[in-house]
């Protein structure tokens, strides 16, 4: 009897030995930009993004396929179009150990709407009028038009993510210490170096995550992180430059690429003289040969992109369709000739020195100079580019906009003509009417049809000229495994990585 | 006397490093963008009252010259403000960073003076024979590749080569002397490349000045050795210009060392430097022009008192 | 000055003859780039993107397909342009500067001293990051700016070896003479500072090359799509791995315009020393 229990204990140990390989290992994880301040409800920086997103978690989360996936709220539902109803999960701790309840979601979303807070979040839920906790464990949301579909995606994004009301309200400063619900816990940040997480042992998803610790190293060069990778010092590194990706070959290294939804535009002041005639802004379109700005900037790692990015099968209208994407100087200058400038004319834009920015600027500058239009590209420093963008003073720029797998968050703010981002001067009424009814529909083939007949009407207005998507790039050492990258530049699937030493 | 000196010297800093302080303020709040944009970028969005909130919390909404003298008060406190960016304290920043830029600064002086005035004497005194042309072609390409050029290639190669060298993953003195020597050996070699050839040209061309001086020839061909010739009479009065060099290099170098500390990831004053004026994180520029600022002009007094100690004949009243 | 005798001992240093040729040539490409390349420095072409040297593109070309010897030829315009007459106006400040502040001493030599201490401590992203933000990025305003960063340095070592100069019995002697302080300084002062001044000009040239080249880097440099030698550094340096040529080549211009006229300056020194 004692043997066979012997022999149960010791098969039990090797078992679990070997399913115990397969958990842990630190990883050191080189990236570009810092964080800048830990608290989620303020943090615009994308550094601080990438860091929070592993520490906080809100109410729903997204999976590898950019599906809406529960967060800490385990199912939710909409019984009426103007109400979302939130079951919380049971039984999750903060890092404190700290209880997690409704009171810290509504302590949450009171503090970003909290207009002494200045949260960048609070644009998103203007249209709440209340949010209620009938139970410790369900908060409702009560809005005043229904427009659940677009809310939906931002209770996955940091922004909106859940803080320990206890914490904050014992007045510790937020931007300098954490305290969240998520797969890892903040243990050292020695500023300008690196930023060491280790794991959540009471995560409330029983195995996750894999990892002992999540090291994030800050490489800002380029070339200085990929040898950092190449000689070990890490095992997993941010890659910017497509090119380098030839340096890592295939037997020593894993290469992880993503098509992204943020998009790369050429943005046009709508009042600026030429700008003002709708052809001139066509001409542009025919002009610039999209494709060869892919294999000239980023060698192929990026796709071009319709006013949605292609990858969203259900909503999108891919670029094939509109006969404005397809590259004709001989149509273009047609349409300048009609336009009134048969010799062209030349413009100004301005942008910065990030994303390959300038190299798309000094591409399309040698495009364009073959239909007769003169294009000065003035790379300007970050701040001043801003600075010129908030008051539209330019005639163009180029610059990086976020994009969305929602259309209502796509476009809203950028397109209607009170809109938050609108820096076009674009006023049209009938995009305008398009973007209400399709943020208040509930039918998604309504949708769809709404989405898509504005899609044709941005091609056809060309307010601004959509370029392309980049592809985000990452290389590992063969022995992490399970990363898998989103395309909302997200990595949170880092708690399903581990290390296979 | 010495004391006097140094004490009108120290005095006579102040009014400088004031003026320092407040054209930087000046300068930074005229160029246009502000922290609040640069926070905000192109994908965020405040109300109206969210964004006077924000600038009043900040006391972004003063006129400047307020902020500058609330800035002044302050000092006298010793506080420093707190960066806008992190909300840490800005001298817990810098006295965090400084030690990583010393290192810097300090090695690649090293390694600028052991390379370049030996380096300097021998062109001298070899002057025109082939050892001369071999050092001065040496000099000149450690002048003529530009600083993150040479880093990058000794990077890649050094990655390539010795796959068990750490060159990146900076860990201070007293938690890893080996390791953090390691780390910093590559980076000052590359910046103390370009002083050593500065230096170097400086040390020859002012040993040639003074070996052909009446004295040393004299010497010479009274029999005394050229080496000692050297030694006794040449060397100090050659040096003159030689600290000058390496004085307004260390103090470049505390400064300047922005470059290399980017590109090795080492989280110095220099990038943060660069960083705050990126994000216009007003506190902490102030903060670290304040403190190279003094550092610069410590150095320039301590340069002027060496002076007098080498030669005293010179006046420096 | 024996401009025949100076130059006959000039031109017996093999070296020094090479350098000037070596130069000559970089001042041609300076000011006619067209005679030496065939292809447009601007001009794209995506059919021949990121080749090595070849026969037709002896440098190869960048991610654009443009030549790399057009592109290199072209920048050495730019380059020599900013870099030198940015030292000219550094030189001539600051030797102005040194000499009044090292010949007059006490008070005088404080304020200016004073003055270049805040100047050097200013620091060079946050002048240039002014100047390009009011004033725009061209070329007149970087040469402003990087005169200004160098002033001081002409100023401490001028003043420096001014100071030494001053020690020397004729000048003290000249002094009690009578004769005026500004003919001294010219007549007296100034032929001494003349190794000195050769060898800083010379040397902050070149480094005025590369300060144009790390402007360039962080993005503070000429505007695209004008090629400078700094700037095709910076860009390729992404590339060491994959595509060496984009960075090599510009650098290796940089390299030999810094050599030719450093050893031009060395000769020169040793040719105009009184003492030589």
């Amino acid at each position: 009897m004692k043997k066979s229990l012997l022999f149960l204990l010791v098969l039990t140990v090797f078992f679990s030995f070997c399913f115990g390989a397969r958990a842990g290992g630190d990883l050191k994880f080189a990236v570009q930009v810092e964080p800048a301040g830990f608290d989620p409800n303020l943090a615009t920086a994308f550094g601080s993004h990438r860091l929070l997103e592993h520490v906080y978690e809100g109410l729903l989360s997204f999976n590898e396929n950019m599906d809406i996936v529960p967060g800490l709220a385990e199912s939710f539902e909409v019984p009426e179009p103007t109400k979302i109803v939130f079951h919380l999960r049971k039984n999750v701790l903060f890092h404190d150990g700290t209880p997690f309840t409704a009171e810290d979601v509504l302590y949450t979303f009171k503090r970003i709407q909290d207009p002494a807070f200045a949260s960048p979040a609070a644009s998103y839920y203007t249209e709440v009028s209340s949010i209620t906790a009938p139970d410790p464990y369900t908060v409702v949301f009560t809005l005043k038009v229904p427009m659940v579909n677009s809310l939906l995606l931002n209770f996955a994004g940091v922004n909106s993510a859940i803080v320990c009301k206890k914490t904050v309200e014992s007045g510790v400063n937020m931007q300098l210490q954490t305290n969240g619900t998520g797969p890892f816990k903040l243990k050292e940040y020695a500023a300008g170096n690196y930023i060491a997480l280790q794991k959540n042992e009471r995560y409330y998803v029983p195995g996750l995550p894999l990892l002992d610790s999540l090291t994030f190293v800050v490489i800002p060069e380029e070339i200085s992180r990929s040898s950092a990778l190449r000689n070990a010092d890490v095992q997993m590194a941010q890659i910017m430059e497509p090119l380098s990706l030839n340096t890592f070959p295939a037997q020593r290294f894993v290469t992880y690429r993503v098509s992204t939804l943020p998009y790369l535009l050429l943005g046009i002041n709508n009042a600026a003289k030429p700008f003002d005639n709708v052809l001139v802004r066509r001409a542009l379109s025919y002009a610039i040969n999209r494709e060869e700005l892919v294999e000239m900037v980023a060698f192929g790692e990026g796709t071009v992109t319709g006013p949605l990015n292609p990858s969203l099968k259900t909503w999108a209208l891919l670029p094939e369709a509109f006969d404005e994407y397809s590259y004709n100087p001989e149509k273009a200058k047609a349409l300048l000739k009609e336009a009134g400038y048969p010799n062209g004319f030349s413009f100004e834009a301005v942008t910065y020195a990030q994303y390959s920015l300038d190299k798309i600027g000094e591409a399309i500058q040698a495009q364009l100079a073959l239909v007769g239009i003169q294009m000065k590209v003035d790379v300007a420093e970050f701040g001043i580019f801003v600075k010129r963008w908030r008051e539209i003073d330019f005639q163009t720029f180029l610059s990086l906009n976020g994009g969305s797998t929602e259309p209502d968050i796509q476009f809203y703010r950028t397109f209607k003509s009170d809109g938050a981002t609108n820096k076009f001067n674009f006023k049209n009424a009938k995009v305008d009417e398009l973007l209400e009814k399709g943020r208040q529909a509930l039918d998604l083939e309504e949708r769809v049809e709404i989405y898509r007949a504005l899609q044709r009407l941005l091609v056809e207005e060309n307010p601004f000229l959509f370029l392309y998507s980049p592809n985000n790039l990452y290389v590992s050492l063969p022995e992490v495994k399970g990363f898998v990258p989103m395309s909302n530049q997200s990595l949170i699937m880092l708690k399903k990585t581990w290390l296979d030493k | 006397m010495i004391a006097t000196y140094i004490f009108g010297r120290v005095l006579s800093a102040v009014p400088t490093i004031l003026i320092l302080t407040f054209i930087v303020f000046l300068a930074i709040h005229l160029v246009p963008g502000d922290y609040i944009d640069i926070m905000l970028g192109t994908q965020n969005y405040l109300t109206d009252e969210q964004l006077s909130g924000l600038y009043k919390q900040y006391g972004l909404d003063k006129p400047f010259v307020v902020q500058y003298g609330i800035w002044l008060k302050n000092l006298i406190t010793f506080d420093f403000g707190t960066s806008l960016r992190t909300g840490q304290k800005v001298s817990a920043m810098i006295l965090e960073k400084l030690p990583v830029t010393f290192e810097l600064a300090f090695f690649a002086l090293f390694f600028s003076l052991v390379f370049g005035i030996p380096l300097g004497i021998t062109s001298a005194v070899k002057r025109n024979r082939f050892g001369d042309y071999v050092v001065r072609v040496l000099g000149l390409i450690g002048l003529s590749a530009p600083t993150f050029w040479i880093g990058a290639i000794l990077i890649v190669a050094v990655s390539g080569l010795f796959q068990d060298y750490t060159l990146f993953g900076f860990v201070s003195f007293q938690k890893d002397m080996a390791k953090n020597l390691q780390i910093l050996l590559i980076p000052s070699l590359t910046l103390g490349l370009m002083l050593a050839a500065q230096i170097m040209r400086m040390a020859r061309s002012s040993m040639l000045d003074v070996l052909s001086q009446e004295y040393v020839k004299v010497a010479k061909a009274k029999g005394v050795s050229t080496w000692k010739v050297i030694y006794r009479h040449a060397l100090k009065n050659a040096m003159i210009p030689v600290i000058t060099t390496a004085g307004i290099q260390f103090g470049y170098l505390m400064g300047g060392t922005i470059l290399i500390e980017n590109m090795f990831a080492l989280p110095g004053l220099g990038r943060l430097l660069l960083q705050s004026v990126n994000q216009r994180d007003y506190p902490v520029i102030q903060g670290v022009v304040l403190f190279t600022g003094v550092f610069i002009v410590l150095m320039n007094i301590l340069v002027d008192i060496l002076y007098t100690l080498i030669d005293p004949r010179i006046d420096l009243r | 000055m024996e401009w025949k005798r100076l130059r006959r001992k000039f031109a017996k240093n093999p070296l020094n003859l090479i350098s000037v040729v070596v130069f000559a040539l970089f001042l041609a490409m300076a000011f006619f780039p067209q005679i030496f390349t065939q292809f447009e420095p601007n001009r794209m072409n995506s059919a021949v993107r990121m080749i090595s040297p070849t026969a037709s593109h002896i440098f190869g070309t960048d991610q654009f397909g443009r030549d790399i010897y057009s592109r290199v030829v072209h920048g050495v315009r730019e380059t020599l342009s900013i870099a030198f007459l940015s030292i000219v106006l550094a030189c001539v400040l600051g030797t102005a500067l040194g000499v009044i502040s090292g010949f007059y001493g006490r008070w005088i030599d404080q304020i200016v001293m004073r003055l270049m201490d805040a100047m050097f401590a200013f620091p060079t992203i946050i002048l240039a990051l002014f100047i390009i933000a009011l004033y725009g990025a061209s070329q007149k305003n970087l040469i402003i700016a990087l005169g200004i960063v160098y002033t001081p340095i002409f100023t401490r070592t001028v003043r420096g070896s001014t100071i030494s100069i001053k020690q020397f019995l004729y000048i003290k002697a000249a002094k009690a003479l009578g004769k005026r302080d500004l003919s001294i300084m010219l007549k007296d002062v100034l032929p001494n500072l003349t190794s000195v001044l050769i060898v800083s000009f010379t040397t902050n040239f070149s480094t005025a090359v590369l300060s144009e080249a790390s402007l360039s880097f962080l993005g503070l440099g000429v505007p695209p799509p004008t090629p400078t030698l700094g700037g095709m550094v910076g860009q390729g340096s992404n590339f060491l791995l994959s595509a060496p040529w984009i960075a090599l080549f510009p650098g290796l211009f940089i390299a030999l315009i810094v050599l030719s006229i450093n050893i031009i300056g060395d000769g020169l020194r040793d040719v105009l020393d009184p003492r030589y």
